[in-house]
């Protein structure tokens, strides 16, 4: 019965979009404010109604009420509490509906939070808003409903995919379609300029702290698959260019280049036409995204069923949504000339262009790189496969030369950089990123790639150092307090530029991770029985006993390895092959240490009957760095959306 | 925004739709060998259950399939049921052999699992994974078919269930013993 009261929600709610529609194109027709309000109501009451759709469903996974297809598909009896409730997003139904629900809790906000302010561009926002939500809605009521009933009742459930329960996977698909349905905000804002033709700069202050949010759910979402793939995959790696991955890499990259634009229309009221047009690409491959994970087109890690109706269905809705964003674009474009030049070559207002094409470029190495298999097959019928070879190559020397303009963007003064300003802003950090390649060769380093971004880093991250140091003095100085008093007075003064620069910071941590992880990364495979021992870089592990043990929902075998360095006792790892009882899926569990912020990560994907285990060890250095740069990213961030409101805003 | 500009943009667009169109109606799995077209690699080997020795040769001019399995691949149990019933479905037509290939397993692992779910056909065992080099397979389960000329004339990756299953049967098995050319 709780099952249908969902189910009735969500359709009415779907009924309520169309209100939503149909009211705020009223609202323009007539200039009546009361249908507006109308709007606002629909908006409101969707997002209630959605939060009864997914209690409903939940309570259903909870009770475990096997009657209900989804339920059964992606759950069991014995699946923990913590996973029966992620499993609500474990399967295709569920992930729409949370992705409507995301939807329509982030537009009942902006349309509450800007309803005073911004009162001309509210029909154009509820109008967006509603459009996309239909989208989502009518696919999950006519073709993908998780309400569905299943007769005769199963007595137990399928279970969640193994690969799904872990804690870091929990928290992906949420903060993934956060980030996505995030940048619907702004993209609706926009949408209101262009339709409006009010294309001043108003609609960025309004939504810049909606493009940072977002931002930030993107980039842990997309940290959080990576963790999730490291540690539960097994194959000690955490990002592998999979369709999926890039699916959502390419909005971020978009929508990261889109974060550092719109400051240059702030300040310089340059580049409309180019935010518009990027915020558009954000969005739209935040939809593409969808349609590719969702619709099966291409080949990934994440095979879901593939049904080309619904892919159909997906696509003829994510056309109309972008087709009518790019229509309006060129329809308006012609308004929108920049009435400012760039004014020389060396300023900040050129350092943004380069950064906008550096990230464009990269995100189109991405998409060429996921769409030419499926290019490949229309044209000639063939398969290929590209693999991390393309993107490594093409993509490391972009991501080198976007974090060297890290170090320059926030250095360099808009309109015209002279020449004693290049000097006194840039000598040192060009000395230190020399420094850092001399310390590199030294210490016997000598691949291209760990110079070239042991030089960037030390360029960028010297910089960005210098600044804080100067400014701290500054106000210590001035304040007649100690540096770290002066550095924190300094940092709340202008915390929009110093967050972002925390955010920098993280962005080097990260990619010293990365680097460090990728290319010094040693692996080695062998079968040994109890007792045997085998060595990778300058640790021994020893195979002391292959033991059973067991879970709530699984059964494995654990391998105990005894790790020594030097004849000295580490740590005992136990990486497990389990075997997940409802599916009788196997999955293999990774046992990690951690140690001078690397790792060493083991696991057994194989025990014979005759007791031979296969194991698997790498040493990955610095891969804690990946997470933490991550952190200190997001640190960045959130000081940047919890800043106080100052008065020039 | 240029005349140039506005008119690459919608084509750019119209284009990346109409290949997303396409996508939708592949199977991004299904995956053609070089081979198909050409002789089917022969090979001779024991089989699983009796030891006694089976040669491909042996069925020159029948409809040969051959569905590489191992007793350690999760998705062969998935499409096991489908596999018998594909065979009890053509056996009885003169013309159609079927053959199991047991890939990288060990003897009593493969016994145990043909005796757990089920036999009605010869399984080959492919000890070196030689046999399995040859017909390119990477992972099972994997299934050929060959026709009466010994030229392979289907692939697929993957467990025959479902749609699978069905475009098998009636777009590949059916048309070739009919002696009609197959649609896929």
């Amino acid at each position: 019965m709780i099952i249908e009261i969902g189910h009735f929600s969500v359709v009415v709610a779907w009924v309520l979009t169309l209100l939503g529609i149909g009211s705020s194109i009223a609202a323009l027709r007539s200039r009546n404010a009361d249908w507006v309000r109308v709007g606002r109501i629909a908006v409101t009451l969707t997002f209630v109604l959605l939060f009864v759709g997914m209690a409903t469903l939940v309570y259903a996974f909870l009770m475990r009420d096997f009657s209900v297809l989804y339920v059964a598909n992606n759950s069991n009896s014995k699946l923990p509490f913590f996973y029966t409730v992620a499993a609500v997003w474990g399967g295709h139904e569920g992930s729409l509906l949370l992705w409507a629900f995301i939807l329509s809790s982030f537009s009942t906000l902006a349309v509450w939070l800007h309803w005073r302010t911004q009162p001309t561009i509210m029909p154009y926002l509820i109008a967006v808003e509603s459009a996309v939500m239909l989208g989502f809605l009518s696919l999950i009521v006519f073709l993908s409903s998780p309400f569905a009933r299943l007769v005769p009742t199963p007595l137990d459930g399928k279970d969640l995919n193994p690969l799904l329960q872990d804690p870091a996977m929990v928290m992906h698909p949420p903060m993934l379609y956060m980030g996505y349905v995030g940048f619907s905000i702004p993209f609706s804002f926009a949408m209101a300029a262009l339709f409006s033709g009010r294309l001043g700069e108003e609609w960025i202050k309004v939504t810049q702290r909606w493009t940072i949010f977002a931002w930030l759910c993107l980039t842990t979402g997309i940290l959080l698959g990576g963790y999730w793939a490291y540690y539960e995959l097994g194959w000690g790696g955490y990002w592998g260019w999979d369709p999926v991955e890039n699916a959502s890499f390419m909005p971020w990259l978009v929508g990261t280049a889109y974060l550092h634009s719109v400051l240059v229309q702030e300040k310089r009221k340059m580049f409309k036409v180019w935010n518009l047009l990027l915020i558009i690409v954000t969005f739209s491959l935040s939809l593409i995204g969808t349609f590719l994970v969702r619709s099966g087109v291409l080949t990934s890690v994440h095979t879901f069923a593939t049904d080309p109706e619904r892919g159909l269905y997906i696509l003829i809705f994510i056309t109309t949504i972008i087709g009518t964003a790019f229509g309006a674009l060129i329809i308006q474009s012609k308004k929108l000339k920049s009435q400012i030049e760039m004014d020389s070559f060396i300023s900040r207002e050129s350092v943004f262009l380069f950064n906008n094409l550096f990230f464009l470029v990269a995100a189109a190495t991405v998409f060429l790189g996921t769409l030419y298999p499926l290019m490949v097959e229309t044209l000639q019928g063939g398969k290929v496969t590209v693999g991390p070879p393309y993107y490594n190559a093409v993509f490391m020397p972009i991501a080198l030369g976007l974090l060297f303009l890290m170090g320059i963007g926030p250095y360099i003064p808009w309109r015209k950089a002279s020449a004693s300003n290049l000097k006194k802003n840039f000598l040192v950090p060009l000395i230190a990123g020399l420094v850092t390649v001399v310390l590199l060769l030294v210490s016997g380093i000598h691949s291209l790639y760990a110079l070239a971004g042991g030089f960037v880093v030390g360029f960028s991250g010297s910089a960005i150092f210098l600044d804080f140091g100067k400014i701290s003095k500054l106000y210590a100085n001035r304040e007649h307090v100690n540096l770290f008093k002066g550095f924190l007075k300094a940092f709340s003064a202008n915390q929009r530029r110093y967050s972002s620069l925390v955010t920098h910071i993280g962005v080097l941590i990260l990619v010293i991770g990365i680097i460090a992880s990728t290319i010094y990364q040693t692996e080695k495979v062998v079968s040994m029985k109890v007792g045997d021992t085998f060595s990778i870089a300058d640790y021994e592990m020893k195979l002391l006993n292959i033991h059973e043990v067991e879970g709530k929902n699984w059964t494995a075998q654990e391998g105990v390895f005894e790790v020594t360095q030097d004849n000295e006792v580490i740590t005992k790892l136990r990486p497990q092959k389990r075997v997940y009882t409802a599916s009788q899926s196997p999955t293999t569990e990774s046992a990690i240490h951690a140690i001078n912020m690397g790792h060493i990560f083991l696991t057994m994907p194989d025990v014979s009957a005759d007791g031979v285990a296969v194991a698997r060890g790498v040493i990955n250095p610095l891969i804690l760095w990946v997470w933490g740069g991550g952190g200190i990213m997001g640190l960045g961030v959130l000081l940047n959306i919890f800043r106080p409101r100052r008065r020039e805003e | 925004m240029s005349r140039g500009l506005q008119f690459s943009l919608v084509i750019g667009l119209l284009a990346l739709f109409a290949l997303f169109y396409q996508g939708l109606w592949g199977d991004p799995r299904s995956i053609p060998t070089v081979l198909i077209g050409t002789t089917a690699p022969t090979f001779t080997g024991p089989d699983v259950e009796s030891g006694q020795t089976i040669s491909l040769d042996q069925y020159k001019g029948k409809v040969v399939l051959l569905n590489f399995w191992a007793s350690w691949c999760y998705e062969c149990k998935v499409e096991h049921k489908d596999i018998l019933r594909l065979h009890q479905q053509f056996k009885d037509h003169p013309n159609f052999v079927m053959l199991g290939i047991n890939y990288q397993d060990e003897l009593p692992d493969a016994k145990k699992y043909l005796k757990t779910y089920g036999s009605t056909f010869q399984h080959v065992r492919d000890i070196k994974g030689s046999l399995a080099i040859d017909y390119g397979v990477y992972g099972v389960p994997e299934t050929f078919v060959i026709d009466q000329q010994g030229v392979i004339r289907h692939k697929w990756v993957g467990p025959i269930v479902g749609q699978v299953y069905t475009n098998l049967t009636e777009n590949v098995i059916t048309p070739l013993l009919n002696n009609t050319p197959p649609s896929t």
